[in-house]
């Protein structure tokens, strides 16, 4: 057996959260999806047409906080960092409305699909 | 700390129509058994439906007579295709380095 072979283990889903609530550790939850559900997930990326946009304009990471989202498509490697968004005024006012709104929707339809999937896979609701 | 699955068998389903309603995806899944949970995600930008379900079935049994009738189903005019939502353990793919693709004698 080749040392050099490299396992490309696809379909893990991976979730873990901050809890600072009565000195609770990191929530860690793991689980593996069917090639079904990566499918839906890359359907949903590609419509979003996010792989087009650029994050040079949006604010940067601040005291509030930060998001970040990096995706792998095929040969197709995109990240983006910015402040957290609050709502449509803050995409209204940035310096790239098409590309923060398109990123602001896209990942509440993400957290949408993984928050279904961890609740019902671990029966609890995440936050 | 690490949490396992509990009991439940989930189903994901793809290329539901946008403007199906709960009743619709129910209805159908409830004819092989009794459906534990339902989630009929929305696009948040538009309001429509975003295009998937999972269906939760008490029952390996019900969950997978459901998947066998209605994968490659018609409803509202759209084909679905329904799968398991999760798998036990990792798929794993190996790739070699490219000198693997030369065969040597």
């Amino acid at each position: 057996m080749d040392p050099m072979d490299v396992l490309a283990i696809a379909g893990k889903m991976r979730y873990a959260n901050n809890s600072n609530y009565k000195n609770d550790t990191m929530i860690r939850k793991e689980a593996f999806v069917h090639k079904c559900v990566l499918e839906e997930l890359k359907r949903i990326i590609e419509d979003s047409e996010i792989m087009a946009e650029d994050d040079a304009l949006w604010p940067q990471p601040d005291r509030v906080g930060r998001q970040e989202l990096e995706i792998v498509i095929g040969d197709q490697h995109i990240s983006f960092t910015t402040s957290k968004i609050g709502s449509l005024v803050d995409v209204n006012q940035s310096k790239d409305t098409e590309g923060l709104r398109c990123f602001y929707y896209l990942v509440q339809d993400l957290k949408c699909l993984v928050f279904s999937l961890i609740a019902l896979h671990f029966k609890i609701k995440p936050i | 700390m690490w949490l396992i699955a509990v009991e439940g068998w989930i189903l994901f389903i793809t290329g539901v129509h946008e403007e199906a309603q709960e009743e619709d995806i129910y209805d159908k899944f409830a004819e092989f058994g009794e459906i534990k949970n339902l989630h009929l995600n929305l696009d948040r930008r538009t309001g429509f439906l975003k295009g998937y379900a999972l269906v939760e079935f008490e029952s390996y049994k019900s969950a997978n007579a459901a998947l066998e009738s209605l994968n490659g189903a018609d409803i509202l005019g759209q084909t679905v295709h329904v799968n398991w939502g999760f798998v036990k353990g990792p798929h794993i793919r190996k790739r070699g380095r490219r000198d693997d693709d030369r065969r040597r004698h």
